[in-house]
């Protein structure tokens, strides 16, 4: 009896000592921007990603709109349970969310910003915004490079293209616009004979697309920076009967575009990566917390281009937002 | 003798000023613009003002009654939203594309109606004043719209819905004669370019609906009491009109015009989509009103002036656009046009009215 006693007291200090073993499981917390495919995408990245290094991923309810005012209150409640080793976010806003995540930095936890930045996005240099570790996210101006190659290999190198954008006052689809400028210079074949702003108005891009053909009917291809723009620039070349003949490229794979892609009505689609992002996120995290690996300030993980020959194929499906 | 006539000539003017407008852009920008001047541009600005004048000739019954609509732009995007919810909805669960159509289509007309009903009660009967009765009602549809699409574009609709929303009723290309409905298959891009497509399905739509209230304002008893009750609630009321059922009426044909807006234009983009800039329509279809000849003090204007209006503002647009010159010299030149419109009506009163 007093064996089988000893016997049990010792498989129960052996449990306890596994259970501190485990308690010590890093815990890293992620702070979406919105409920919508592109974070839920990022999300999967990650936990798959926290599965691999044996990472506690606990994540925040997701925003039901775009603002601090929404995203803060879940923010403090998610950081408010005190465990946390490390957080990455989308801050929603590149001004009012720096007091919010200083004070969540000098409770000692590291940030880590994703997708969306603090300010300028550039950290390298000390400031009061130069806090978290890295922005692990999309360059705009890159993408939008991009899609100005893609688009020339669509093109042949050469031809007239036309830039449908959205609101010449927010900071990523300018730099979509720049970048895309920037990438079309170089084919001296190539011509970008126009920019309009439709303010997310579908009707208003469609029928800014309607007058740039007129004034130049052999316009070879459009880039929609969104879906918004990118549906009204389909809507004007259906109209006037050249779907196929203009090529129309688009950012984001979401699958209302990546359906369209499929029905022929668009030709290219650059997808960002949340997936990589949200993996990279916890995979930099890990490797700070336990290793005291130095983080690049700011990390790029690339694109993936659609067309319709690939839209289909196996290895591709991960790229599409779901 | 002489100076009757004169005077004549420029009333005349000043009341068509206008439509005079209007044609002297036509003229410069055909001479300006490359290639303005053609069937398919003109359609491109028909097409692309078939939203803005069905929420003007909204507006115009308001304004005429001496009240003003601030919610139709969010009501449009509202109607918009829900009748593609249904559509999708209806759609996914395997009904005929048909019956998910017209159900979404209705639902989201009736739907709309409601919030011109409200606005027309408030205002008639509980003495708000349209400006803040419409205001909070543009809050009220924004919320909801929002609510339902969740910031998201509705997609995913029967495919019917863009066959109708981008067809015309008749083409014709030398190659293959004329043909009606149905686009004729053409393989060479400068055939393609060529064709003549003839009234879009939309226009026609809306040809139809400004026919008839255009008769109802102008030789309706309705139309009548719209015009007495805008020139002066008092004398209305004393000459046994009902006024805040006739107010009620058409703060819903504001709404309703709105809907049909909100309708249509998920058949144009083939999307149910609500943006916050949804909200930007309302503005330039008062504007288009006012340069039409309506004042907002009411008793004044009609479809006719808000029709020559909506046009002025989308030649405007793609004039300008063809002459190459950036975005927000547009908004400039409607502004300018619309202080114009007052100032003509401010300083001429004694030639814009008939003596």
């Amino acid at each position: 009896m007093k064996r089988i006693v000893i016997g049990l007291l010792c498989v129960c200090l052996l449990l306890s000592f596994v259970a501190g073993v485990s308690a010590k499981k890093l815990k890293f917390a992620f702070m979406p921007g919105i409920a919508d495919p592109f974070y839920f995408t990022m999300e999967k990245g990650a936990q798959a990603m926290a599965d691999k290094l044996g990472v506690e991923l606990i994540v925040g309810e997701f925003p039901k709109a775009w603002g601090p005012e929404y995203q803060v209150p879940i923010l403090k409640a998610l950081v408010a349970r005190g465990d946390i080793d490390l957080l990455f976010t989308a801050p929603t806003s590149t001004e009012a969310l720096i007091p919010v995540l200083k004070e969540i930095y000098d409770s000692g936890i590291p940030v880590i910003t994703v997708d969306t930045y603090l300010k300028d996005g550039d950290y390298s240099k000390p400031s009061n915004y130069s806090f978290p570790l890295s922005y692990i996210g999309t360059d705009n101006f890159l993408g939008g490079q991009v899609v100005a190659g893609a688009m020339a290999v669509l093109l042949g190198g050469k031809g007239k293209v036309f830039l449908e954008n959205t609101n010449p006052d927010v900071s990523s689809v300018m730099g979509r616009e720049n970048g895309f400028r920037a990438g079309i210079e170089i084919f001296p074949e190539m011509e970008l004979v126009g920019v309009e702003y439709c303010l997310d108005l579908q009707e208003t891009a469609a029928a800014q697309v309607s007058a740039a053909l007129q004034k130049d009917p052999d316009i070879a291809g459009v880039f929609g920076v969104n879906v918004f723009s990118a549906q009204g620039a389909y809507q004007a070349i259906a109209s006037a009967g050249l779907v196929g003949a203009v090529k129309i490229a688009t950012w984001d794979a979401t699958q209302t575009l990546i359906e369209a892609l499929r029905k022929g009505e668009i030709d290219l689609i650059l997808a960002q990566m949340p997936a990589e992002m949200g993996a990279l996120c916890v995979e930099w995290g890990y490797k700070h917390l336990t290793e005291g690996a130095e983080v690049p300030k700011k990390i790029i993980p690339g694109f993936f281009v659609f067309t319709k020959d690939n839209v289909n194929d196996a290895d591709a499906q991960q790229y599409i937002y779901k | 003798m002489h100076k009757k006539r004169d005077r004549k000539i420029l009333s005349h003017v000043a009341r068509n000023w206008a439509l005079l407008f209007l044609i002297c852009l036509l003229i410069l920008f055909s001479i300006l613009g490359k290639n303005f001047f053609g069937l398919r541009n003109f359609s491109n600005i028909v097409l692309a003002a078939t939203t803005l004048l069905l929420l003007a000739t909204g507006e115009t019954f308001v304004i005429i009654s001496g009240g003003i609509d601030l919610s139709i732009g969010f009501v449009m995007g509202f109607v918009c939203v829900v009748s593609a919810v249904v559509m999708r909805d209806l759609h996914a669960a395997g009904l005929p594309q048909v019956i998910s159509i017209t159900t979404g289509c209705s639902v989201g007309i009736l739907l709309g109606l409601i919030p011109g009903l409200i606005n027309g009660i408030l205002i008639a009967k509980l003495r708000v004043p349209p400006f803040i009765a419409t205001l909070g009602m543009w809050g009220i549809a924004n919320g909801l719209a929002w609510r339902f699409s969740e910031g998201f574009p509705i997609a995913f609709l029967p495919p019917r819905v863009r066959d109708i929303g981008m067809a015309y009723i008749a083409y014709f290309s030398p190659k293959t004669g004329l043909s009606f409905f149905s686009r004729p298959v053409l393989t060479e891009r400068a055939d393609i370019w060529n064709l003549m497509k003839i009234i879009p399905i939309p226009v026609l739509v809306i040809a139809i609906l400004l026919v008839i209230f255009a008769f109802v304002l102008a030789k309706t008893k309705f139309g009548q009491h719209t015009y007495a009750i805008g020139g002066s609630v008092d004398a209305a009321e004393r000459a046994g009109i009902n006024v805040s059922r006739h107010l009620i009426k058409t703060y819903t044909i504001s709404a309703f015009f709105a809907s049909c807006a909100g309708a249509l234009l998920v058949f144009k983009i083939n999307m149910g989509v609500h943006t916050q800039y949804t909200s930007s329509y309302e503005l330039f279809a008062i504007a288009a009103v006012v340069i039409g000849g309506a004042s907002l003090m009411g008793g004044k204007g009609n479809i006719w002036g808000t029709i020559i209006g909506v046009l002025l503002i989308g030649t405007l647009n793609n004039g300008l656009m063809l002459m190459g010159l950036p975005i927000f010299y547009r908004y400039i030149a409607v502004g300018c046009i619309l202080i114009v419109a007052v100032l003509i009506d401010q300083f001429f009163p004694e030639l814009v009215y008939k003596e």
